[in-house]
């Protein structure tokens, strides 16, 4: 029973340093994002070393302490696990329409295993106790974990050759998917999911923790 | 905890009842590979196979340990629920997602086929297997009903909506259900369907943790339990989560959204531009024509009693490398060459020095003074050469071509001299019509550009002096900066005062306005570069800086906070790279701003050096 309650501390606390890696991640990613996409001008962005790159975050600091608002929210729901997808959709500011579409899924290991676990104990008939499930995830080296980002980033920056040229002013907005329970704070509401019409999807990489898995995908309106 | 608790003794059962139950089911149920293969294939559920374990032990147990008695009340029940229900399946069939029912119908025919069902054997048999399920769940009402609703909720889901059919469409006939002495068990029959049926809704969500299908099931039953026969409540989640599984939408998320609007941007961006910058965007867009300008000065030296009037022109650089400044009642000149300083003149005490300017071949100065006389001395000899008088007011601004000096005075007058001859004025330059305080001839000398205290720019042709060939209005404040493109002949720059701030660049050919530059600033001075294409301008308030702007870009490739005050007066050195500048803080400061890279001589640059001018020395002669 000690041994149980030990492993969930220790559980635990690498899905609250997970929590805040993919938080991270995901506020170098609006940034970057705002960057590539031209959402705000690049003389607005100073350059900072993160994942082995330079990465751009915004200098203004209206911006920045709009990202600060959520990301302080959001890195409240990453912690509660709450989030299952966050996205960044840009929209053109004159016709309203959304014109791309940044998805980044959030699979949660812990969530995930804890049903799993139920189900694969059919197939498993000889799988030991909770921990040695685990035991069993391979561990993932933090130089591992920074260039699967890093990639991401590099492909990010890489997609402005294939995304079609944003033309006039675009504005941004962020959606989370979040499960129904959680809190939810004024400044959030309920949203539509702001899907593009006849939008063409590509995925990108994605990474992992030992606790989380996000997925990157976009998508953007076709050239009529 | 709970969770593990449960869940372990599934796991070392699983294989013994699993086996049992479907033994026993075989004769009246469809197969439990087909109805595992079924449901996964209508919900796509992970959580499906295990729970139908589970639901498999607990329903061995039942068997085993459960009340006979009961089981029969209950399978009267059953048995005559199933008689009348059988046609009603079907409509309800037809009514819900085919999928779904397919199997479920199939059992039920088996069940309702024959009219007498409840009284054959065969069928007892078969609810003898079913009501046990049934009395365990009325009988609990703790998290393992969600447990056991899990387990066999294909039969009962099936059930229930024939119930609920036979509830609500047709009253008559469940209330001859209940004048068979059933209707507490048909209650509760009803309650567990409505379990399955909430048990079912949730589990149709992937990620549905298990507490919440306890608490939902619970809630379920004891809304259906107070109303039995309402059908709307569990039909309604059930069709929810069915409608929410076909569109792949996520009943346990929800999409929010950051409301407050994110801040506008600065400027309209154009994304293509931004695809060619280099990731670190400097200054100067064009790395390889930046240069490095020295921002301290190369020298400072002291000039006690400078005027600090706007509309005066004070200080000179000849192409001999001297330098005059006029200071209060005094022109000193200083030898760039030597170090060395001269006074070279003092004024009456009733009069002050208001415009110094050398003559091209840098031998003589010319001195306007405030009563409006104008003077020219040898510097070389430091003697007084000749007195012009003329203007009835201070001479501010004056300038040389060749043996002819032009002079612009406070009444907006220019006279031109003819130094050579006895009556010097040659020409009266009439348009101004306040302080004349910027005045140059262009390189050539076919075209004299004049700004004034009335806003204007006038530019004069040479050969007919009567009118000026342009007179220009842009400027919003006096134009004291005015200076030639040495490397385009009808290229003329002007920079206004403090209210207009700006540089216009001219043709003076045709008279256009080719660029502007708002600086920011007063500009009070001019220099275009002779080996740059760049220009230097020299500020007033706020910001007492020196400018250097590229041509044509206009992009400013520095600003060098140059004096405490505001800067008045400017001139290059004859070979181009030094700028000395004098301020209102008295003091006279010599800038390397067009610094000449080391490999280029002097006599590559356009203006030719030191050396080529000296020898021009005395190119004329003054009587």
């Amino acid at each position: 029973m000690s041994a149980t309650k030990d492993k969930s501390k220790v559980h635990k606390l690498s899905l609250k340093g997970s929590s805040k890696l993919v938080a991270e991640f995901f506020e170098y990613s609006i940034n970057s994002i705002l960057f590539q996409r031209g959402v705000y001008p690049p003389e607005d962005f100073t350059t900072v070393k993160k994942y082995g790159l330079n990465m751009l975050i915004t200098s203004d600091d209206q911006v920045k302490a709009y990202i600060k608002k959520i990301m302080s929210q959001l890195n409240k729901w990453m912690m509660g696990g709450k989030i299952s997808k966050l996205v960044v959709v840009i929209t053109d500011k004159e016709t309203g329409e959304h014109v791309e579409r940044w998805q980044f899924d959030v699979q949660i290991f812990g969530k995930h295993s804890k049903s799993t676990k139920s189900r694969a104990s059919g197939d498993k008939e000889n799988a030991g106790p909770e921990n040695a499930d685990t035991q069993a995830s391979v561990e993932k080296t933090e130089k591992e974990i920074q260039e699967e980002i890093q990639a991401i980033f590099r492909q990010i920056t890489a997609s402005v050759t294939f995304l079609p040229v944003l033309d006039g002013d675009c504005t941004f907005n962020v959606l989370v998917y979040a499960d129904a329970d959680s809190e939810v704070p004024v400044e959030w509401g309920d949203s539509d999911a702001k899907e593009i019409k006849n939008a063409e999807k590509v995925q990108l990489r994605s990474f992992s923790t030992n606790n989380h898995r996000v997925e990157t995908l976009v998508s953007y309106r076709l050239a009529d | 905890m709970a969770t593990p608790t449960v869940s372990t003794p599934v796991k070392t059962h699983h294989g013994i009842f699993s086996s049992k139950t479907a033994g026993g089911r075989m004769p009246l149920t469809p197969s439990p590979r087909m109805r595992a293969g079924s449901m996964t294939s209508n919900h796509s559920s992970p959580f499906t196979p295990p729970r139908q374990q589970e639901g498999a032990k607990d329903n061995g147990k039942s068997v085993y340990g459960g009340n006979l008695s009961s089981y029969f009340a209950k399978s009267m029940s059953r048995a005559t629920r199933n008689y009348r229900e059988s046609p009603k399946s079907n409509i309800a069939r037809i009514r819900k997602s085919p999928k779904h029912l397919e199997m479920g119908v199939s059992e039920w025919a088996l069940a309702g086929t024959g009219p007498s069902a409840s009284q054959s054997p065969s069928s007892k048999e078969r609810v003898r297997k079913e009501v046990p399920t049934r009395t365990t769940r009325s009988g609990k009402t703790t998290v393992r009903i969600a447990h056991n609703a899990g387990d066999r909720f294909i039969p009962n889901r099936t059930a229930s909506e024939g119930l609920a059919t036979a509830g609500t469409a047709k009253p008559e006939e469940s209330q001859r259900s209940k004048s068979n002495g059933n209707e507490g068990s048909t209650v509760l029959a009803s309650a567990a369907s409505a379990f399955d049926i909430g048990g079912r809704g949730t589990e149709d969500d992937i990620t549905a943790a298990l507490e919440n299908l306890g608490l939902e099931d619970s809630e379920t039953s004891s809304t259906s339990s107070s109303s039995s026969y309402t059908r709307p409540a569990p039909d309604a989640v059930a069709y929810e989560s069915s409608l929410a599984d076909a569109c792949g939408v996520n009943l346990n998320t929800r999409i929010l959204a950051f409301k407050p609007p994110p801040p506008e941007s600065s400027k309209p961006i154009d994304l293509r531009a931004q695809y060619n910058r280099p990731l670190r965007p400097a200054k100067s867009k064009s790395a390889q024509f930046r240069r490095r300008v020295q921002t301290a000065p190369e020298r400072v030296l002291d000039a006690p009693g400078l005027l600090d009037d706007y509309y005066l022109n004070l200080l000179d650089w000849s192409s001999g490398n001297q330098v005059a400044i006029g200071l209060e009642r005094n022109v000193y000149v200083w030898s760039a060459d030597t170090g060395t300083v001269s006074c070279l003149l003092e004024s009456s005490p009733d009069t002050y020095i208001s415009s110094v300017k050398w003559s091209g071949d840098g031998a003589y100065v010319g001195v306007g003074l405030g009563t409006g006389e104008v003077q020219i001395w040898d510097v070389e000899e430091g003697t007084k050469l000749r007195s012009m008088f003329g203007h009835d007011s201070r001479v501010g601004v004056m300038g040389w071509s060749k043996h002819t000096l032009s002079t612009g005075a406070r009444s907006g007058l220019v006279f031109n001299h003819d130094v050579r001859i006895a009556q010097h004025k040659v020409a009266e330059l009439v348009s101004h019509t306040s302080e004349v305080c910027g005045l140059e001839w262009r390189p050539d000398g076919a075209q004299l550009a004049t700004g004034g205290n009335d806003n204007l720019v006038n530019i004069w042709d040479a050969r007919s002096l009567s009118a000026p060939k342009f007179t220009k209005t842009n400027h919003r404040a006096a134009v004291k900066a005015l200076s030639w493109c040495p490397w385009q002949l009808n290229l003329l720059a002007t920079g206004g005062g403090s209210y207009d701030r700006h540089i216009h660049f001219w043709n003076t050919t045709t008279g256009a306005r080719t660029n502007s530059i708002d600086t920011g600033s007063q500009v009070t001075s001019l220099r275009w570069s002779n080996h740059y294409r760049e220009i230097v301008s020299s500020s007033g308030f706020p910001d007492n800086s020196l400018s250097i702007w590229s041509y044509p870009t206009l992009v400013r490739n520095i600003e060098i906070p140059a004096h405490e005050t505001r800067v008045l007066h400017s001139c290059l050195s004859p070979d181009g790279q030094l700028l000395a500048t004098a301020a209102a803080d008295e003091s006279l400061k010599f800038w390397k701003v067009f610094e000449r890279k080391p490999g280029t001589s002097a006599s590559a640059s356009r203006e030719g050096g030191v050396g080529s001018k000296a020898q021009m020395t005395k190119s004329m002669t003054i009587r």
